[in-house]
């Protein structure tokens, strides 16, 4: 089927690529949070491999936590990193590592966080620690850690004529009912001391809360600057706890979970109030001039 | 695939626009050439490299190399080369990506034609099929690919095909309804006109089992998908289940628009505007439908995908893709094009019987896997086995009029020429 022809000079052909591919790993969550990690296109020369999670910032390598990789059929490697495995509330980069040689960034595989959709927070006392595996923006593999305790699971917000309404689940509290019993929902202008933001009352019924939040309250103290207002739970007893949600497979919320703003009368003029989830998933309302 | 049962080991080299970014062309023909891989010698050719590395897995087996360096800061960047800014003659003019080529690649694309050295040589758009027609030395069988449809083409492009496309083997197209379009309105004697659809590889991850109560759609955030519709579809299905929910992944223009429909309609805490993602396997493991509700889809890969994935689709019967993938209350539903009140139905007949949805995303797991890339690579190499033993009967031909006339020169055209006679008799 070849051709007999003398055939026309080619043209100087470009090199053939050769695709060096990054050790990569699928991760799958459990629905309790744990994830396990199966390495592949990785085959360690050397023995010690494992699997590295650095934090992200200028402290870093200090608290590397590093979790033993075993083989596991089809030449791969499997990191397991239970719930009950500490992990500081932050932003871990992942790399494989091995004895003697320079540790290598992981690219993300398939992310299996069916599991994580929709969870139900664990009920009982203790900190809740959820893990999120994403991509980041350069296409590596890293994971976003919370540790709250208690915790506060932000739900439906509901973006009324006059107020907004957040819906709310407390976790990780022992006796959840007695602690929201005379709790306030505040909205403490970022920096400030607890107490010196607008208040309101939440409804209660069992671990779920709902709470309006007045604007005419909210825009209070605005003096035409924009204003970031975080949102607490103040029980009557005992720390605030911040407003969050983390309970499901989103690492990033800002860009997706997003509300209609509403533009309200104020004593500095017309302002614009907006809730919104900050980049490490809090729920805060952001209060700025109209138009 | 011959008839003797073993596939004759065939070189073959596909000619792509652009094999390093990362459109639904290059996903497919990487699907394919890998499969092919396996049995054959396949190359592929990108006519421009704009990266270093392609984004999509390209196996070990498949070679890739490009005819003009477009990579600023690479040591053999042709940018400045004066033909490039110089406007093609051979590409034509009507292709929709006619601004990126030049005399440049006219003559790189030229001079790779006449040298392939090639069993099967296929092009994968228009414009590279028009090279193909034109420039591809003689010997190797011809393959155009049409992965978008005739019918989207303009009337100044259907014109450029026609006039070339005749010197083509074989068109191939994505769905049979466009296989159609083609033999009804272009005039193609002796060539080959085939539907030989798309290719998704099985997830490699366990199938959706329909219990989350989250209905999914992914796509570029444009005008023809018609997101808007699905939104306001789903204002009705919020209506009677606020208990579902509604993922859309993807990125676009559009994007402002359905953020404002969606905070009009109150829909902020049931429709979730979600970005995009690679892979979207595990986003379609996540829901338990999937929706499709565009007004044109060439082929329908988000379909195959979801499917793939286990979930059963509700899709608009719209041109030309869906008819051809989904079967009506079987793996799915298809559901009148443009409308809102269909969509709304489609999707509630399934939200509200769980036995029936979890029946047909089984049914649609099992009847996908007819798009795997073995399956649909095998019918390729069904077609290309069989247009090269008709190439080698046309070569035998060529061979006996060269020695009943003498010259070879004079005969290959000649013998051409008759071959196209007998082809339309």
């Amino acid at each position: 089927m070849t051709a007999t022809a003398v055939q026309p000079a080619a043209p100087e052909e470009s090199p053939t690529v050769t695709v060096t591919v990054p050790p990569r790993a699928h991760c799958v969550a459990d629905p309790a949070g744990t994830l396990t990690f199966d390495v592949f296109d990785w085959r360690p020369a050397g023995a010690g491999a494992g699997l590295l999670l650095t934090p992200r910032g200028p402290e870093g390598a200090a608290d590397t936590l590093r979790l033993p990789l075993a083989p596991i059929a089809g030449e791969r490697l499997r990191a397991v990193l239970t719930v009950e495995t500490p992990l500081p509330e932050g932003r871990w980069d992942v790399y494989v590592a091995e004895d003697g040689a320079q540790p290598r960034r992981l690219s993300p595989g398939n992310h299996d966080l069916r599991a994580l959709v929709d969870r139900e927070p664990p009920s009982g006392a203790g900190p809740l620690a959820v893990r999120i595996p994403y991509a980041t923006k350069y296409g590596n593999l890293s994971v976003r850690s919370w540790v709250r305790a208690p915790h506060v699971e932000a739900g439906d917000i509901r973006v009324g004529a006059e107020e907004l309404t957040v819906h709310g689940r407390l976790a990780g509290a022992e006796h959840p009912a007695d602690l929201l019993a005379g709790a306030v929902l505040e909205a403490r202008p970022r920096g400030a001391e607890p107490g010196t933001g607008p208040t309101a009352k939440p409804t209660t019924e069992g671990a779920a809360f709902s709470c309006a939040l007045r604007y005419a309250d909210l825009v209070r103290d605005w003096a035409g600057e924009r204003l970031l207002l975080d949102l607490w739970l103040r029980p009557a007893d005992g720390a605030p706890v911040r407003l969050a949600r983390i309970l499901d497979d989103v690492p990033d919320k800002k860009e997706i979970f997003v509300y209609p703003a509403r533009e309200v009368a104020a004593p500095h003029g017309a302002a614009r109030v907006v809730a919104y989830y900050t980049v490490d998933n809090d729920l805060s309302v952001r209060v700025e001039r109209a138009g | 695939m011959g008839s003797s049962g073993v596939p004759q080991r065939m070189h073959i080299s596909f000619l792509i626009h652009n094999a390093y970014g990362i459109g639904g062309t290059i996903r497919t023909t990487y699907n394919t050439a890998r499969t092919l891989a396996e049995h054959h010698d396949v190359e592929i050719v990108s006519v421009f490299r704009h990266r270093d590395t392609p984004v999509f897995e390209l196996g070990p087996k498949v070679r890739l190399r490009h005819l003009v360096d477009i990579r600023k800061g690479s040591p053999t960047y042709e940018g400045e080369d004066p033909d490039y800014s110089r406007p093609a003659r051979v590409f034509p003019r009507a292709e929709g990506r006619y601004e990126q080529y030049s005399l440049l690649t006219d003559r790189r694309i030229a001079e790779h034609l006449r040298g392939v050295e090639a069993d099967v040589v296929v092009g994968t758009r228009p414009g590279i099929n028009v090279h193909l027609a034109r420039e591809a030395r003689r010997g190797p069988v011809r393959v155009g690919q049409e992965h978008l449809t005739l019918s989207t083409h303009s009337g100044r492009l259907k014109l450029a095909l026609r006039a070339a496309y005749p010197r083509l083997d074989a068109v191939t197209t994505v769905t049979e309804a466009d296989a159609e379009s083609y033999r009804r309105e272009m005039r193609l004697p002796g060539v080959r006109v085939e539907a030989v659809p798309n290719s998704v590889p099985k997830p490699e991850l366990e199938p959706a089992d329909g219990t989350g109560k989250w209905v999914v759609a992914a796509g570029r955030l444009a005008p023809v998908k018609r997101y808007d519709l699905l939104i306001k579809a789903f204002q009705r299905v919020v209506a009677e289940r606020p208990d579902w929910r509604l993922r859309i992944y993807g990125a676009g223009g559009q994007h402002a628009k359905l953020r404002a429909l969606i905070d009009r309609l109150g829909l902020y805490n049931h429709v979730y505007l979600m970005g995009p993602a690679n892979p979207l396997e595990p986003e379609w493991a996540k829901g338990s439908i999937a929706a499709v509700t565009s007004s044109l889809e060439s082929f329908g890969m988000t379909i195959v995908e979801a499917q793939r994935c286990g979930l059963p689709v509700v899709a608009t019967d719209c041109p030309h893709g869906p008819a051809e993938i989904i079967e009506d209350g079987v793996d799915g539903r298809l559901v009148k094009s443009g409308d809102v009140g269909a969509i709304a139905r489609g999707l509630l007949d399934l939200i509200n019987d769980d036995e029936l949805r979890q029946r047909m995303g089984r049914q649609a797991l099992e009847r996908s896997a007819r798009f795997d890339p073995a399956n649909v690579a095998g019918r390729y190499e069904a077609l290309f086995a069989d247009l090269a033993r008709r190439g080698g009967l046309r070569g035998a031909l060529h061979r006996t009029r060269g020695t009943l006339l003498g010259g070879v020169l004079a005969t290959k055209d000649v013998g051409r020429s008759l071959m196209r006679k007998t082809e339309t008799a």
